[in-house]
């Protein structure tokens, strides 16, 4: 596999992207009820993510990149006060999550593509779950869609 | 970036186009649309390109599901769970939406026909005059997403970037479309 700025960069922001989802489970998490169902399906969903920036950053190693550092807290889109907005959280980082694997769909190495794909299709299946709705288009962007 | 960036046509995804394509699209992600040059305005067009075949074998099977799911919503509509049709609706909506965005993605010069060659399987509907339950209704179309999104994550290869991300979203699309659906036959 090749070591091209474009394969770094997309690899860079999808660990950016789970790291980002990591830290704002733990957020969700603790906004639900303890030890309820979807406190559990937090946990497994932040696990999942835990895993995915694991996987990420031995990609970046193996091609020869320094994986960059989780930041030690970041901005949340809105405020996390209730249940209602810890389940809000939980899909809006799904959705940032599916849009940033939608650039490794972009490369050309077909592994890339497929793991890139696969892993949009978690992100939507993980938000649809949270959401309890699905959506048209995961990760794209309404900008890059046609009217 | 014109408008018509990243449509396809027969005989605009020269080697050299798709080389362009490929390389230079990932930068900017991930909303990734980058021309194509090389018009032929002369002569008869030559045959599809692989990944324009790939292209509207997806609208033809994208017009058999939102078919199915208006077959399947008259089958329903009778004494169905209250949430069933709006569950049915609305994931129709999103098929006439993957629908409308593949169609955008396609020119045809001299208006061709699109190739009869794309699959079918995703419109088989139940024999007319059979009234299946509710259930069977609804497993048949949670089996036909399923074939449906991983079709689309099986054809990722050799397609421009941007129809790349759009094969893909709209298979994550159609992977929900399975968990919806069974949450509707549930009572979710």
């Amino acid at each position: 596999m090749t070591r091209s700025p474009a394969t770094m960069a997309a690899l860079q922001a999808a660990l950016q992207a789970e790291q980002a989802a990591s830290y704002g489970y733990g957020i969700v998490g603790a906004h639900l009820g303890q030890g309820s169902a979807r406190q559990a399906v937090a946990t497994a969903d932040w696990t999942a993510h835990l895993a995915a920036a694991e996987k990420l950053s031995s990609m970046i190693s193996t091609l020869g990149g320094t994986p960059a550092p989780a930041a030690v807290a970041y901005q949340l889109p809105s405020p996390v006060r209730t249940a209602a907005d810890a389940v809000t959280l939980a899909w809006t980082l799904e959705d940032a999550v599916a849009r940033a694997y939608l650039g490794l769909v972009a490369l050309p190495q077909l592994t890339l593509r497929r793991f890139g794909a696969d892993q949009v299709r978690a992100a939507a299946l993980r938000a649809e779950a949270w959401r309890g709705s699905t959506q048209a288009f995961p990760g794209l962007p309404a900008t890059s869609l046609r009217s | 970036m014109s408008d018509d960036g990243g449509r396809l046509a027969p005989g605009q995804v020269s080697g050299l186009s798709r080389r362009a394509l490929l390389t230079g699209a990932a930068a900017a992600l991930p909303v990734v649309l980058t021309a194509c040059k090389g018009v032929q305005a002369l002569g008869s067009p030559p045959p599809p390109a692989p990944d324009v075949r790939t292209l509207e074998a997806a609208i033809t099977a994208e017009r058999a599901m939102v078919a199915r799911y208006a077959e399947a919503l008259r089958q329903v509509r009778s004494g169905a769970h209250a949430a069933v049709p709006g569950v049915l609706q609305a994931i129709q909506a999103e098929h006439a939406q993957h629908l409308t965005q593949l169609e955008s993605r396609l020119t045809r010069p001299g208006g061709a026909s699109p190739s009869p060659s794309a699959s079918a399987s995703a419109s088989a509907s139940p024999a007319a005059g059979a009234a299946p339950s509710l259930g069977s209704v609804l497993s048949g179309l949670e089996t036909a997403e399923a074939t449906a999104s991983h079709r689309y994550l099986a054809q990722l290869g050799g397609l421009p970037p941007s129809l790349a991300q759009l094969f893909a979203s709209i298979a994550a699309s159609e992977a929900t479309h399975v968990p919806y659906l069974h949450a509707a036959r549930r009572g979710r």
